[in-house]
């Protein structure tokens, strides 16, 4: 286990809370709602409703319902949008609830395909010479990026946005990105999180990768056999520490570090070392100026396939020992995009409730992994500083530090 | 701090390389468009395309046996790009280095394919081959592998402002000690569905030519290609400031967008504006934005000749910005009518007497940035 203090030094710069967050995801609208199902180690993996899966191995994943949808709020305005905008528009609302009148000078998101099923209509339409009455409404609404244009103008922000599409590393990146603006000093408040809803070509191109189970979704255990998608949105509000506590806003939490780095060894697969992952977990510890000994839990990527777990595993075990490690995706699905961000924001509700999220479905021990899983149930725990993994296509590897405020 | 483009690389419809392509469009060439037939068996459409004698130099690297074209655009650009800024990378410069990626619509050849035969055959016919392919980042992943790059690498998403929002995240990367430089690429790859999305949306024409700067908007044709340059605290041209912009919601808006870029940036009449216009109501806005701020100043709209590249667009017009101050010659803007009220020009303009370039970009998508550059 590396326990000696790492050279680069974090002092100097300007420290960054955390001083508003929101969250849609399967495991409920909103902070509580969340926390609950963290609690209780909800499974909120059902099978699939929004398209059929009758050629699909895979027949399950974590979907926000419309009622849960509607619940979390929707006018008659952002009805006709896409439901990813409407999830970013459901977390965005309860962060900037928490901070009136915030002004983002940045907002920083991460997404993998934005609202993809608008295409895939499209497509189809085309496909199967259909009216194409709704096509310039479908191709304007698809994009990416709209999501979050949407959101912005229904809250009536109008920062220019970054959206960074890193796979599923996206919403990691997002934040730890947001984070490295704000610390140089050129920044001192940005919007930051990700988003992604579940669509038809994204679920059966990890089908096609056999990526996915047929099975339940066990992060870690000896016997994964892959992962589940998911959806949702997350967003952090970022502040310049000293600006947040100038004006006596209630900090949530700090961002305290990140790391980046880039696996080439395979544009699907991880090195088996685990060195990509190493690498980004070993840039976070230094950019926060801590040692591994100091981190009290870590929210792992865990897809629950084999080898992404595997490598994760391994870097997890070489630099920090057995510190305790679940990954939450048996919970709720793997919402790529958003996934760091959603993590993000139940590492910050991990602190804020001194608890360990549990890493459900889980059954036997790998013993090549050496891994303190937190297995099935949470537990009670004193953590004060907490490192969250993603790890995505394309060899993209992001990890972020969080401490207790 | 003062950043700099020490090197840019470029792959377009008129060919590679920076000085090549620089000396087509000063001869006015404009790129020729091919149809682009339908699969579907509907409507066929015309696009500027890559000429197969542009990507020779593209490297013989395993990742790009399977990869789309638009790989193909990035690591060409890429390396231009480090070449023309005599970089060699190593291990440890590469680990100094970061790779940002501008990105529109992506991979969309393949993600057609993929979900072509999704459609057509169900999804136990989905290809895992093509999937991967699929993935915004892919072109970006790539590029790195071929560069030996280990640590940061960005895919940003977005319209044809993704090239300037790119440069702006370069800027703060660049705050930290840890990098030496980023190269930063923006491409595109153009195919039947993005014509058809476009020419439903309203925005597309049948046919070129595209006419910049008219009082009809008669709409773009699609382009493909990348730009590529290399942010580095040395080299002869400086990014003195760049605007991350802002959206808009309505193509009404546009215009106040753009002219508060401009107010930002403080445009005036002694600058070369190089323009996003493409024949749609972006010129509209553009137009406002320079009557109101910088009336008398020389305008550049590369569109005109190249086509409308999306994720590539935005560093064509910084590569002509660039080359504008470097050499002082303008290139003509093709298709221009006569009674413009700009300071537009259908001829060749040699000893430009210019320092500044403002760059303006507004997207499709509504999204807006600018920025400046000045000779060092």
């Amino acid at each position: 286990m590396a326990d000696s203090k790492l050279p680069i030094s974090s002092a100097g710069k300007a420290r960054v809370a955390i001083v508003a967050a929101g969250v849609i995801s399967p495991l409920g609208a909103g902070l509580e709602e969340t926390v609950r199902s963290l609690r209780a180690g909800r499974d909120c993996v059902t099978p699939v409703e929004r398209f059929s899966t009758e050629h699909t191995r895979c027949k399950t994943a974590g979907e926000i319902s419309d009622g849960q949808l509607e619940r979390a709020g929707a006018t008659r305005r952002t009805r006709r949008l896409h439901r990813v905008a409407r999830m970013t528009i459901a977390a965005l609302e309860e962060a900037l609830a928490q901070v009136p009148g915030f002004a983002p000078e940045l907002t920083i998101v991460g997404t993998t395909s934005g609202g993809m099923t608008f295409g895939e209509e499209y497509y189809r339409s085309l496909h199967g010479r259909r009216s194409l009455r709704h096509a310039p409404s479908l191709i304007a609404n698809y994009t990416p990026q709209k999501p979050i244009m949407d959101a912005q103008e229904a809250l009536g922000i109008s920062a220019p946005c970054q959206v960074i599409a890193n796979a599923c590393a996206s919403g990691t990146n997002a934040i730890g990105h947001a984070f490295d603006c704000i610390r140089s000093g050129r920044y001192q408040r940005i919007l930051t999180g990700g988003y992604d809803a579940i669509s038809e070509l994204v679920f059966v191109g990890f089908d096609s990768l056999q990526a996915a189970t047929p099975e339940k979704c066990r992060p870690f255990d000896r016997a994964r056999t892959g992962m589940v998608l998911g959806e949702g949105a997350a967003f952090l509000a970022l502040e310049n520490y000293e600006s947040a506590e100038a004006r006596g806003a209630e900090i949530l939490g700090e961002v305290i570090g990140y790391g980046i780095s880039t696996d080439n060894h395979h544009l699907t697969q991880p090195n088996p070392s685990g060195s990509g992952a190493r690498q980004a977990m070993q840039k976070a510890l230094e950019s926060a100026g801590l040692c591994a000994s100091e981190i009290d839990y870590i929210n792992a990527h865990g897809t629950a396939t084999p080898f992404n777990d595997a490598a994760e595993g391994k870097a997890i075990t070489e630099l920090f020992g057995q510190v305790p490690v679940s990954s939450t995706k048996g919970m709720m699905g793997h919402s790529l995009g958003a996934a760091g961000a959603i993590e993000g924001v139940i590492s910050l509700l991990a602190l804020r409730e001194q608890i360990l999220p549990p890493n459900i479905n889980f059954r036997q021990t790998d013993e090549s992994l050496d891994l303190n899983i937190v297995g099935n149930e949470s537990r009670s725990a004193k953590i004060r500083t907490v490192l969250s993994n993603s790890f995505g296509f394309g060899g993209t590897n992001a990890s972020i530090i969080l401490r207790h405020g | 701090m003062s950043l700099r483009i020490s090197g840019m690389g470029w792959v377009t419809p008129l060919g590679s390389g920076v000085s090549a392509v620089w000396e087509r469009l000063l001869a006015g060439d404009e790129a020729h468009a091919e149809t682009v037939p339908s699969a579907l068996q509907t409507l066929d459409y015309s696009a500027f395309r890559v000429p197969p004698d542009a990507l020779a130099t593209a490297p013989a690297h395993p990742r790009l046996r399977r990869s789309s074209a638009i790989s193909r655009f990035a690591v060409v650009a890429g390396l231009g790009a480090l070449a023309d800024a005599q970089i060699k990378l190593d291990a440890a410069s590469a680990e100094r280095t970061a790779i940002i990626f501008a990105i529109s619509n992506g991979g969309v050849v393949y993600t057609k394919r993929f979900y072509h035969e999704v459609v057509e055959a169900g999804a136990q016919a989905a290809s895992p081959l093509l999937f991967p392919e699929t993935v915004f980042n892919a072109p970006a992943s790539h590029l790195a592998a071929i560069l030996g790059i280990t640590g940061a690498s960005y895919t940003l998403v977005g319209d044809g402002a993704v090239g300037l929002l790119a440069l702006k995240m370069a800027e703060d990367l660049m705050q930290s000690e840890a990098l030496d430089r980023c190269l930063v690429v923006g491409a595109e790859e153009a195919d039947w569905l993005l014509c058809d999305a476009f020419h439903r949306w309203r925005l597309l024409r049948a046919a070129p030519p595209i006419e910049v700067f008219s009082p009809r908007s008669r709409g773009i044709v699609l382009s493909e290609g990348a730009g590529a340059v290399v942010v580095d605290r040395t080299g002869p041209t400086a990014i003195e400031k760049i605007d991350a912009g802002s959206n808009f919601s309505r193509q009404s808006e546009a215009v106040a967008r753009v002219k508060e870029t401009f107010h930002r940036l403080r445009a005036t009449h002694r600058d070369l504006v190089i323009a996003s216009a493409n024949g749609t109501f972006v010129d509209n806005a553009e137009a406002a934005a320079i009557r109101e701020h910088c009336p008398r100043a020389r305008v550049y709209a590369p569109k005109a000749a190249l086509g409308e590249g999306v994720g590539s667009g935005g560093l064509w017009q910084v590569i002509c910005a660039a080359q504008a101050l470097r050499t002082k010659q303008l290139p003509p803007i093709p298709h221009l009518e006569k009674d413009n009220v700009l300071h537009l020009s259908g001829g060749v303009q040699h000893d430009l007497k210019v320092d500044r370039a403002l760059v303006s970009t507004c997207g499709l998508s509504q999204q807006v940035a600018g920025l400046t550059l000045r000779q060092a």
